[in-house]
């Protein structure tokens, strides 16, 4: 039986009529009636992405896309120009219109445009193909091909500020390598941007970005915009003072890569100043320009221990925390304050001790729980860079479950990123100098730590491992039972020799800080026949780099320094190789360019050879055979301090045990 | 075989031709994890005294000429319990740091008459007094000079009726990994003296652990 129609839905079947019609419109064969058709499909979807969404599933645009052919066919100039800008606006920050439009064909009907008598046609096909080349899925331009560039080059001269903003987009675009940079440097590219810098504030905001673009780590490049004119680099400064917001932003970030990329402009201290000033200024932007300040603020910090202070100086902690206290941030916005936050913090401790003082970490704490990927891992590299500060980890400021509860459930996050951020944490926090390692454990982090180190993924591997070699710092008995029944013996020994020598160096660590300590713990690499020394013998014996040479003999300068059962346990792994035609590792360590593996090698030798010890003399003659006491007494004048007076103490135990010969 | 080692840790003005690294060198004994046990001396004219100590090393930076880590006094007579503090470093490397103080209350004079107690800085002493030592080159020299601070105590609460107002004038042996130091405090008994030497426990011989940073 039928019955009456709600009026929501009669409203809305109505729309949908409605909607067809304007479809059977813009089909119609009266240019009239299709031009209003047009133009009332754009004015629809300006801006409103759900009537976008709507049209686009009504198939508007291959619709729209084969009117614009036919116009195109007819020079039909209005029809040209309205067909061009409802693609625009379906295209404009919408990634499935730009889609829609590509696959339509139409995109070489909108550069067609650009060579049409007409000037209105022209600024509607660059318009709308402006649209496309903001997104990430219009085509790549090859700025290799000569036509291409002269094309590229018509754009950037044209007398229409949309088809220069246009040939601006491509690059900002397109622009990837340094190839490309070079080709557009050649090109005389760089030299007619300088000249955009003082046109109109479209162009000159497109303008900033290309040069950023082809300038970015470009050094070469830098130092062409630099010199070709005197006026570019003082432009690019007075646009940092430009009314308007998203202008100050660019021509900041500009300045930012210049600098970033060559070490020789913009080191003034006036500048840098100014650019801190502004950055933190452009913060308060509540649009997309204070989103996207927080990021420049952050490349202009990396790495960079000056502008950090300076950054200090400028109260950016206290600014950041104001930011971060304001409620629902938008996840882009938050996630930038964070990894401001952690740059600021990453070198000085002057920041660090703020951001405790103004309890900072309670907000970066609430954030490892935020819905968006990006930010809990923003919260995660905060996190890492404030626990880098060791009177914090001293005084237990990490080791609460307020941190370690949520990071530790990161650990297992469907996101890798998020996990390789979140260990990266973990690594520091656990090195935790208070007696409150054993707080990580109970909350489930050792089992993960362990699950990851097995992980397929090297970087999730190395890093879990990373936190597992920290842990073992100092830890107590307890602990270090649990973390190796955790990990077991046998896994131990495949990670010492894993395909990945980052991993097999933190591995080597990890057992390293297993045999330091209480006396028994050096059992650990005595058990299940001893595979963990056996795997240890064989990786000195193959290695060729000095970061796991380093620390695979600080374990056996450790297990040397147990009892004599230990002490002989390390000379069959130092002498096995000996008499087999290879040269033993301990020669080539101790002949080793790199201080530090000579220093650990020396120590293993004075740990073998310590008077108190029973079988120190034989050792001695064990060591005068092999060569090695001949070795050492050839560095008795080494470059580097401390093997030098290593080498002193050992001829020192060599003299006291005395044979004789020494 | 004996074979003469040549002796060239005499220290050495920096020069125009050897203006490179000047500071103190990275030695294995001063590094994290590496732990110290003494004696700090705290008599007074009415008692003599001397407290157990235990250092930790916990960080060490000498890029930043930074070192810090815990120090456990033992037989404190009014604590129940060990006292920890937290003190972190200055390692006088004249690039960082340099043998003048320039805060907590010590002037260029109490400076010179603290230094002046270690024999190792007899070298400097004339340098120091021309122009502060801060042309020396200290990166062949076996002695390491530093100032420590104590920054908070670790165990028990401000209230404990012990105080951390003052700070250490230290010297580290590279050769030993022997410790001196004097704490001045213009509130405390002057040249109380720290000795400390490097400890490995039951161990026959040295054990190294050590972390890193990500």
């Amino acid at each position: 039986m039928p019955t009456p129609a709600s009026p929501s839905a009669s409203a809305s079947s109505s729309h949908r009529r409605a909607s067809s019609d304007l479809m059977v419109r813009i089909g119609s064969a009266d240019s009239e009636i299709k031009l209003r058709a047009l133009r009332e499909l754009k004015n629809q979807i300006i801006g409103n992405r759900t009537k976008k969404l709507f049209f686009l599933k009504l198939g508007a645009v291959p619709a729209v896309s084969c009117a614009l052919a036919e116009a195109q066919a007819q020079a039909q100039a209005d029809l040209l120009v309205q067909s061009a800008a409802a693609l625009g606006s379906f295209a404009c920050g919408f990634d499935a219109g730009v889609r829609a439009v590509l696959d339509s064909g139409a995109f070489s009907n909108l550069i067609a445009l650009l060579s049409f008598p007409d000037d209105k046609v022209v600024d509607a096909g660059a318009r709308s193909l402006r649209m496309i080349y903001q997104s990430k899925l219009a085509p790549k331009y090859d700025f290799l091909q000569e036509k291409n560039m002269e094309f590229l080059l018509s754009l950037l001269n044209s007398e229409n500020e949309t088809v220069t903003g246009l040939g601006a987009s491509i690059i900002i675009h397109s622009c990837e390598t340094v190839v490309e940079q070079k080709a557009l440097c050649h090109a005389g590219v760089l030299k007619k941007l300088t000249s955009l810098l003082e046109g109109s504030p479209s162009q000159k905001d497109a303008s900033l970005e290309s040069l950023a673009t082809i300038i970015k780590k470009n050094p070469e490049a830098a130092s062409k915009f630099v010199s070709e004119s005197r006026r570019a680099l003082s432009s690019v400064i007075d646009l940092s003072k430009d009314r308007n917001p998203r202008t100050r932003l660019l021509a900041c970030m500009c300045l930012i890569v210049i600098r970033n990329t060559s070490p020789y402009y913009l080191q003034e201290i006036g500048i840098k100043t100014k650019l801190v000033y502004l950055l933190l200024e452009l913060l308060d932007d509540p649009g997309q320009v204070g989103e996207e300040a927080s990021f420049a603020f952050s490349s202009l910090l990396a790495q960079k221990e000056d502008l950090q202070k300076l950054a200090f100086e400028a109260n950016a902690i206290d600014k950041l925390h104001n930011h971060l206290q304001k409620h629902l941030l938008q996840p882009r916005r938050y996630q930038g304050i964070l990894l401001a936050l952690a740059e600021l913090c990453s070198k000085l401790e002057s920041c660090r001790s703020r951001f405790f003082y103004l309890e900072v970490l309670n907000l970066v704490a609430d954030a490892l729980t935020h819905e968006v990927a990006d930010v809990r891992t923003a919260a995660c590299i905060c996190l890492r860079s404030v626990s880098r500060s060791i009177k914090s980890l001293s005084a237990g400021c990490f080791m609460k479950e307020m941190i370690v509860i949520p990071l530790v459930r990161l650990l297992h996050d469907p996101s890798t990123s998020v996990q390789v951020a979140a260990l990266g944490a973990v690594s520091n926090i656990v090195v935790d100098f208070t007696t409150a390692k054993s707080t990580f454990l109970q909350c489930g982090g050792l089992k993960l730590l362990v699950q990851l180190s097995k992980s397929m993924d090297p970087i999730l591997r190395l890093n879990a491992l990373w936190g597992l070699r920290n842990l073992m710092f100092l830890a107590d008995k307890t602990c270090k039972k649990g973390i190796f029944f955790e990990l077991t013996a046998p896994s131990l020994s495949s990670l010492i020799c894993d395909p990945e020598p980052s991993v097999q160096e933190q591995a080597l660590a990890l057992v390293r800080n297993l045999v330091d300590g209480c006396l028994d713990s050096i059992e650990y690499v005595f058990a299940e026949d001893g595979i963990i020394l056996d795997a240890i013998g064989r990786q000195l014996q193959s290695t060729s780099k000095a970061e796991i040479g380093i620390q695979g003999m600080y374990v056996l300068s450790n297990i040397a320094s147990g009892n004599e059962f230990h002490k002989e346990a390390v000379m069959h792994q130092l002498l096995l190789h000996v008499n087999n035609g290879t040269q033993a590792f301990i020669l080539k360590f101790l002949q080793s360019n790199d201080s530090q593996l000579r220093t650990a090698t020396i120590w293993t030798i004075i740990n073998l050879t310590f008077p108190s010890s029973p079988g120190a003399s034989s050792r001695v003659v064990k060591l005068r055979n092999a060569g090695i006491v001949s070795q050492i007494k050839t560095m008795v004048n080494d470059p580097c301090v401390d093997v030098k007076l290593r080498v002193r103490t050992a001829l020192g135990q060599f003299m006291t045990i005395g044979d004789g010969s020494t | 075989m004996p074979v003469r080692v040549v002796e060239s840790s005499a220290p050495s003005q920096v020069s125009g031709a050897n203006s490179g690294k000047t500071s103190p060198p990275a030695c294995t004994l001063l590094s994290v994890g590496q732990a110290f046990s003494g004696t700090q001396n705290v008599s007074s004219i009415q008692k003599d005294e001397a407290w157990r100590v235990n250092v930790r090393i916990q960080g060490c930076d000498l890029e930043h000429g930074y070192l810090c880590g815990t120090m456990e006094a033992l037989n404190v007579p009014m604590a129940d319990t060990p006292v920890v503090t937290f003190w972190e470093g200055e390692i006088v490397d004249t690039i960082n740091y340099t043998f003048f103080t320039g805060k907590w209350e010590a002037t260029p004079e109490d400076d010179k008459k603290h230094w002046d107690k270690f024999p190792s800085f007899s070298p400097f002493k004339g340098q120091v007094e021309f122009d502060g030592g801060k042309n020396l080159d200290l990166s062949n020299y076996p002695y390491i000079f530093m100032r420590w601070k104590e920054q908070y105590f670790v165990n028990v609460g401000t209230d404990c009726g012990l105080t951390i107002a003052g700070f250490y004038y230290v010297c580290f042996s590279c050769s030993d990994g022997s410790i001196s130091g004097f704490y001045y405090d213009p509130n405390s008994s002057p040249f109380q003296k720290l000795e400390l030497k490097s400890t490995n426990g039951e161990r026959s011989g040295f054990s190294f652990s050590s972390y890193e940073l990500q």
